[in-house]
Order: structure tokens, then sequence, then C-alpha cells
């Protein structure tokens, strides 16, 4: 004899299982789209070649949802090292939506920020770019991209015009300049850039040559020999600190002293790196970039939440890359808190409709023009002053006075 | 081919074809990140494979490989970019360059004898000179980099390489495949036994009858042409070439680490030696993100202690003694 334990389950009983069923299934997206807080991922080249920029940024992108969440903005992070990588770049861009990623910022460097922004259009996850200059980044038709920062040429014409603000500023003109770059990407792109926009920029003084040199190179005592020869009065740089360390080194060793070393928009002056191996001789270069504005509510926030977060570092050293790696994060939750929903389309559309007035970088509010870039962002002249990068211009933002021409190298203590 | 097939047991044979199998099937599965990562290994199982002919067959060892990578690349986007040429087409003249850069480079080194060492340091120096070319090179971008305009509408255009990560995961799955067959007929064709006797010795092989320089230019001509075929590859899937990372030197070391821990000179030691060093790297990153060890270089650390304890292990590659382990070959008598 047979037992019969099975049971038949009725029709409703299917009915109600497959509702059951189905609204398991669909929770996930439900409760995606009614998230609480926007999962952010982070992607940054923390180690590898871009580390020290990297590593800079991440310490701003860390201490972001403390400071957010004072500003009623609310964001989780998904923080990723893709190793100055872009084969890591992509493939950690898929593992962080796969976490459950809404939104990307990052991530320093051009080439990994594009194979990121593939893998973002083809998920319709909202990019941001916290740092990257090169222009094609925003000109090759991406629909989930914006960028928070200046174009290459953008970077250059900002940084000229403020060159002019400051002969104004301290009336020490000058008679002629050099500009010396490195021939990596970011320097070749400046000169190309440089020698579009100096004529342009219709420069109270000439350009007597541009003179590329190796970042790699020992020492840059050939180049500054050629410096030397031509005697300007204004050398305008682009550098990455070790190379600007090199620069300034072989400049005081052949006893050349110009009336000012200018970064037109390029970082290297203003690395740790290069205030402990130069010392006192660090000091009174300048660098017009988009910076920290100082008097900014939202700075001041930011600079408390990062003391206390790490204390062997400087926020006014950083703040360049943890302040627009903080503004990349910033633009996400505020797109979320429009929004309301973490669902790619919607909040990409939030994105492009950002306006936001306080900010802790210099210019004006953040907007997104139709390609996805932010063109209110403004340098402001920076000069390095007891080894601590200090804003001297413009003077509503100025915390200091410029300093021109620089102090002999000879007697600084 | 057949000959492949035949070396193996019947266990080797049924492990390969359950393994084509789920490649093949493993998009049914896979999430998009596990498909990305293994589209990266595919890609390092072809050019690992292109590399491993000319080093673990013939004994010529290149560390500038990432030089025909580089120049596959540029060639096939900058006629896509400026002449609106297809990479299938593209790919003609990218694979054609690449092998006349490597047979001035094979000629100029076996012709005048510079051997070993002084070898790899002149496979160095061209990957070099030619980044350093590429960074003045206006029209394909300079340093400032070459970009591959991204069109939406033309996502589908698997003719011109325009597709989603399915369809490049299949295309580097044809591509290794295709490697794995052609080195496995090489190996046992009459120019793969040459290769073997010259990197075994060169003195003998020649006192043997064998053209010597004839059959190493044939290595450094396929190689570099096989490897210009994955720059194509490179230069399609992530839409932008930049000659600072494209020609780099470490470019070269990524691209031979799986040969060389899979095993060199078998035709299954770059797969392995993908199958092993992608998914540690991956993994490596996973676990350090998730124990919120932001020690930069943390990750390399670990990879590099891994990498040496493999080494340590298994001096000869992976593959041979996961092989001899498992039982998947025929034992010679």
């Amino acid at each position: 004899m047979r037992l019969e334990t099975r049971v038949r389950p009725s029709r409703r009983q299917v009915l109600g299982g497959a509702v059951a069923a189905g609204a398991m299934l669909a929770a996930p997206a439900v409760v995606r789209a009614q998230a609480k807080a926007l999962k952010v991922a982070v992607l940054l080249p923390r180690s590898g070649l871009l580390a020290a920029a990297g590593q800079a940024c991440h310490r701003g992108a860390v201490v972001s949802p403390k400071v957010l969440a004072d500003f009623g903005y609310a964001v989780e992070l998904i923080n990723v090292d893709f190793e100055s990588n872009v084969d890591v770049a992509r493939t950690q861009t898929e593992r962080a939506i796969a976490e459950g990623a809404n939104c990307v910022v990052g991530a320093f460097e051009s080439g990994a920020t594009l194979a990121i922004a593939q893998v973002c259009e083809q998920r319709q996850v909202p990019l941001v770019i916290n740092i990257g200059s090169v222009p094609q980044l925003t000109e090759q038709g991406y629909k989930y991209l914006v960028r928070n920062f200046q174009t290459n040429p953008q970077l250059v014409s900002g940084g000229l015009r403020l060159v002019k603000d400051l002969m104004a500023a301290t009336s020490v003109p000058f008679k002629n300049a050099v500009f010396v770059h490195a021939n990596d990407t970011f320097g070749t792109a400046q000169r190309a850039a440089m020698d579009r926009l100096f004529p342009a920029a219709q420069m109270p003084f000439p350009l007597l040559e541009s003179i590329a040199y190796d970042p790699k190179a020992q020492d840059l005592a050939v180049e500054v020999t050629k410096i030397r020869a031509l005697a300007p009065e204004l050398v305008l740089v682009t550098t990455r600190s070790s190379d600007a360390i090199k620069l300034v080194r072989d400049m005081v060793r052949q006893r050349f002293e110009p009336k000012a070393i200018v970064s037109p928009g390029s970082p290297g002056l203003y690395d740790e790196e290069f205030y402990q191996a130069l010392g006192p001789l660090a000091d009174f270069h300048l660098y017009n970039l988009p910076w920290a504005n100082p008097k900014a509510q939202m700075t001041q926030a930011l600079a408390a939440a990062f003391k206390t977060a790490h204390p062997t570092n400087r926020f006014e050293v950083d703040c360049f890359n943890a302040g627009f790696t903080f503004e990349g994060i910033m633009v996400a939750a505020d797109a979320f808190k429009r929004a309301g929903s973490t669902d790619g389309k919607a909040l990409m559309e939030a994105v492009k409709a950002t306006n936001i007035a306080e900010h802790v970088m210099t210019g004006g509010p953040i907007q997104f023009d139709e390609k996805g870039q932010n063109n209110n962002i403004q340098a402001a002249v920076v000069q390095n002053r007891n080894r601590t990068p200090t804003v001297v211009l413009p003077p509503e933002i100025a915390v200091s006075a410029p300093v021109l021409p620089m102090p002999s190298w000879q007697g600084r203590s | 081919m057949i000959s492949l097939w035949r070396d193996m047991n019947r266990r080797g044979q049924v492990v390969l074809v359950v393994a084509v199998l789920a490649m093949l099937l493993a998009p049914v599965v896979a999430t998009r990140y596990l498909l990305s990562v293994l589209t990266l290994i595919l890609y390092f199982v072809y050019v690992g494979q292109a590399w491993n002919l000319m080093m673990g067959y013939a004994g010529q060892l290149s560390l500038g490989h990432a030089l025909y990578v580089g120049l596959g690349g540029y060639v096939a986007a900058g006629l896509w970019v400026h002449f609106g040429i297809g990479p299938w087409l593209g790919v003609i003249p990218a694979v054609a360059i690449a092998a006349a850069f490597g047979a001035f480079i094979g000629w100029l080194a076996f012709r005048f004898g510079i051997e070993g060492v002084y070898f790899s340091l002149l496979t160095i120096a061209f990957a070099e000179f030619t980044r350093i070319g590429f960074d003045h090179i206006g029209p394909l971008g300079g340093a400032g980099g070459l970009f591959i305009p991204y069109q939406e509408s033309r996502l589908g255009e698997w003719w011109n390489l325009r597709g989603g990560q399915l369809f490049f995961y299949y295309l580097a799955f044809v591509l290794a495949g295709a490697a794995v067959l052609l080195t496995a007929w090489l190996a046992r064709s009459r120019l793969g036994h040459q290769w073997m006797a010259i990197r075994e010795d060169e003195t003998a092989a020649r006192a043997l009858g064998i053209d010597v320089f004839r059959a190493k230019m044939k290595a450094v001509l396929i190689s570099s042409a096989m490897t210009a075929v994955g720059g194509v590859f490179y230069a399609f899937y992530y839409n932008n070439l930049f000659p600072a990372q494209v020609f780099e030197m470490s470019r070269s070391i990524e691209l031979i680490l799986g040969p060389i821990v899979g095993g060199l000179g078998t035709v299954f030691g770059p797969v392995i030696g993908a199958f092993v060093l992608t998914p540690l790297g991956e993994l490596l990153i996973a676990v350090t993100d998730k124990a919120g060890l932001n020690a930069p270089g943390a990750k390399a650390i670990f990879f590099g202690l891994v990498l040496m304890i493999i080494i340590y292990l298994v001096p000869g590659g992976v593959w041979p003694w996961l092989s001899r382990r498992l039982g998947l070959v025929r034992r010679r008598s």
C-alpha cells in the first residue's frame, strides 16, 4: 500500500506564489530606486604611477560622507584603487556597479576615465569626473558623463589671464618669458594649448621660447642653462613635483633668479614632496589653478573634517585633489537628492541639471553645459608661503598679498 | 590540432571540451564584471601566446613586445579616425607595419649577432624610441592621446568592432582560441622543431643544417604580426591610446608574465598563466578594498609574494605541473 502524501497546489495558491515570487524578484529594483543613500563608487589611482595624487584625492573622498551629511546629503562610498592601470579601471568599474554603485566618481587620469566612461555608458550609470583635463573627455558624445574640472585650454587661458592680474596687483612688469614643460602627456597637451593661447591672450610680454624636458632625466642642468641664456624675467612651467624639484635645484645651482616662476595651470609646485625636498627654496613660487576657496563655509567644513581624519596630512596641500573629489561626490549626492531615485536615467538627468552655488573650489556655481562640461570653474593665484599654499588673488578670496619679485635664493631661512 | 588532441589522454580531452564549453556558455551565467575579467584573461592568453612563440619556442627574449601592441592599435585606430577605414581592413596595414618593425629589429639583431640580453635590450630600446616618436606625431594625438569616438548609434556594428562587452568577450575568445591552435600547429611543424633546436643549442642547430637566421626571423615576424592584432583589439576595446601607456615597459612585462608563470614553450602555459594571474590581481584588489587596506602598493606586494611562491613551487610553470598532477597528457615512453 502506498501512502499518498503529495498535495496538489490549487490555482489560487500558484497565483499567490507567483505574485510573491515576482515581488521578491522586483524588490531589489524597487529598494534600489527608493534607497536612502546613494552608493557612489570612487575610482582612483591609489597605487602605481599616479599614487601620490590618487591618495590625495582618496583622502578627500573618505571624509566626504560625513561632511555631506552635515549639508543634508546621504552617500555611501565604494572606494576602488585602479592601480593607475586602464585594464583594472575597466574591470573594477564593472565590479563596483555589480556591487550596487549608482554613480561613479573619478578617475584623475584621462585614459582610465575613458575606459570607465564606456562601462558607465553601457550600464547607464552617471560618471562625474573629478579631475581630468584632456578636452576629448567631453567631446566623445558620452551621455552619462560630466566633468567638474577645467580642460587643458581652460587651465592655460585662466593661468595666463591671472599672470596679467598678478602684474596689475603687484605693479611688477615682466619683459619676457620662457615656457618650460615636461614632455609627458600632460606637459605636451599644455604646450599645445600654450602655443595656441599665448598669442590670443595678448600678453604684454613676448614668449621667447618653449623648452621641453624629459621628466625622467637625472637633472635639468642643460635646460636651465638654456633658460638662463635667454634671461627671461618670468619662467612659466608645467611640471610634476619630482621634476619641479630638479628644476629649482638647478636654477639655484646656476644662480638663475627670474622675477617669478609661475605655473599657469599645472601641479608640481605644491606637493609635500616639493616642500620637504626644497625647504625655504620652495617658497614664493606661484601657480594659477582652481583652488579651494578658503573663505567658503563648505571648504572650512571639509578642512576641519580632513584634519580630524588625516592628522598627518595638510588640507592646504591636498585641497586641490581632495576638493575636486569631494565636489564630484557632492554633485552625485545633490542629483540623488533632487531625483529622489537611483535609477541611472533619472539620476543623470538630475546631474545634468546641477546648479550648486555653495561649494568648495573657486568659481561660479557648478553647472554643466550640453556636453557635460562645467565652464564656471575659475582659477586663483596661489603662492607658497612658509611651505604652505596660500591664495593671494583674486582679492575677494585672498588670504595674503602676493610677493613679487620673489626674494633671492640666497639668504632664505 | 589533431596532434594536440592526440597528445591528451581521455581525461585531458574531457577537461578541454568542458573548459571550451564553459567559456562558450560563460555569458549565460556570468555577471558583466566576470565577463570583463574573462575578456581581459583571453586578451592576455592571446598576446601571451604570441610572445610564447618567440621566447618559449624560439628562445628569443623580447622585453619590448608592447611595441607591436601599440603599433597595431595606433595604425588601425588612426585609419578609422582619419579615413573611416574599418578595423577589419585596418588590421592588414597594422599587421604589416608591426611585422616590418619586427623584421627590422630581427634583421638588425640576428644579422649582426646581437643575442641574449643584448637582444632584449634592443627590443626595449625600440619600444622606447617608438613611444617617444609617437609622443610627437600630431595626427595621432601625440602625447595627448588618440581617441576613437564613442557613438552609441554604431554600437551594433560588429564589422567596425563597435560592440558591447559580450561582443568583445567572444572576439577575445576567438582570438585566444586561434592563437592556441596556431601555436599547437606550429609547435609540431618543421619550423617549430627548428625553433626548439635553436632554443636548446643554436650552434648545434646550425650544424644540423638549420637556417638559423631564417627560422628566427620567422619567429619574430609571426609573433609581432600576432601581437599587432592584439593591439587592434586593445585600441577598439578601450577606445583610446596614449603612447605613455601603450608602449610602456610595464605593459611588456604584464604581457609576458602569463606565459612565464603558466609554462614557457607549452601550448597551454599562456592560457593557464593568464587564468591564474588576472583573477589573482582582481581578487587581491577586492580583498584589500574589503579589508580597508589603503597602503599604496599593498596589492602589488601580495601579488609579488604569490608570484614568488608560484615560481618557487613550480619553476617549470603551472601547466606542466598541473598536467602531470591531474594526468591530462599521455605519458611518453
